[in-house]
């Protein structure tokens, strides 16, 4: 009886794809296939959009495996393509500039007091309880799309994909301070929208 | 030790989740939010922020896509 050896690593089936191995490629298109479709969504914010991201990832991935030298891991190489493929796609579509969401960062007295009750303040927490599941799932599309551009892609790979701030820092080329800057904006901007969503202002 | 106020301290609330503050500095911070209701509340909040939004934007790839991705791809490969 032949006993299967263990699973390929992504770096092999990598290498074997490089090396013109078809099977191998679409055994990486299987791997990862509905991790880049939700990142491309996240990234996007419509299913048309990410689908066309994830066969343009999966088709730069396939023409750039030779320059994939191994020197991060194969996920971030391609998190990193994908991340691309979408700047790209959403530059194509010159969208009109949303809404800023700066009015949703937190308010603060003339002595640096939090301007608001601990109620309001907490309510955000809430919101997933407070709001129609449907509801909530089209207004976080639309919040996510209001962030700033440097803002979204750190905080879409930190907070939705929940990479580590390290490997975020490498697929986007910053410092993890920088990282973690970005995020933080975007958290708070998000975190006023979702108070306001349920009635609470910052 | 510093002085810590709401505002300054949300400005320090990543890189303390992240372990990225110094020791001192922390503690300040946790000092002050020991004894600010608003500013536990307004942490309780931050911290949910990315799990409902995580939970909220999670798409599933539909299966008509799976299939059209694999015929796409082998259409453009040599």
């Amino acid at each position: 009886m032949e006993v299967p050896g263990p699973e390929p690593t992504d770096e092999t089936l990598a290498a074997r794809a490089a090396a013109g191995d078809e099977a191998a490629f679409e055994d990486i298109v299987t791997r990862y296939k509905a991790r880049v479709f939700r990142l491309a969504w996240r990234l996007t914010g419509n299913e048309s959009d990410a689908a066309d991201v994830l066969q343009e990832t999966f088709l730069r991935a396939y023409r750039g495996l030779r320059s994939f030298r191994g020197a991060s891991r194969f996920g971030i190489w391609l998190y990193r393509v994908a991340t691309n493929a979408a700047l790209a796609h959403r530059r194509a579509r010159s969208r009109r500039p949303a809404e800023s969401l700066e009015a949703f960062l937190p308010r603060f007295d003339g002595n640096g007091a939090h301007a608001t009750t601990p109620a309001e303040l907490h309510v955000a927490a809430r919101a997933d309880e407070l709001l129609d599941r449907r509801v909530l799932a089209e207004r976080a599309r639309a919040g996510i799309e209001r962030l700033p551009e440097l803002y979204r892609e750190a905080f879409v790979l930190r907070d939705l994909e929940e990479m580590p701030t390290a490997e975020v820092a490498d697929v986007l080329g910053l410092e993890p301070a920088t990282v973690r800057q970005r995020v933080h904006r975007a958290r708070l901007m998000l975190r006023g929208y979702l108070g306001d969503l349920v009635g609470v202002k910052r | 030790m510093t002085d810590v106020t709401c505002a300054s301290g949300v400005e320090l609330l990543m890189d303390y989740l992240e372990g990225a503050l110094p020791p001192a500095v922390s503690a300040d911070l946790e000092a002050h939010v020991a004894a600010c209701p608003r500013c536990a509340a307004f942490i309780a909040s931050y911290r949910e922020t990315p799990r409902i939004l995580r939970e909220a934007t999670a798409a599933a790839l539909p299966p008509e896509l799976e299939e059209s991705l694999l015929a796409f791809l082998r259409a453009r490969r040599p």
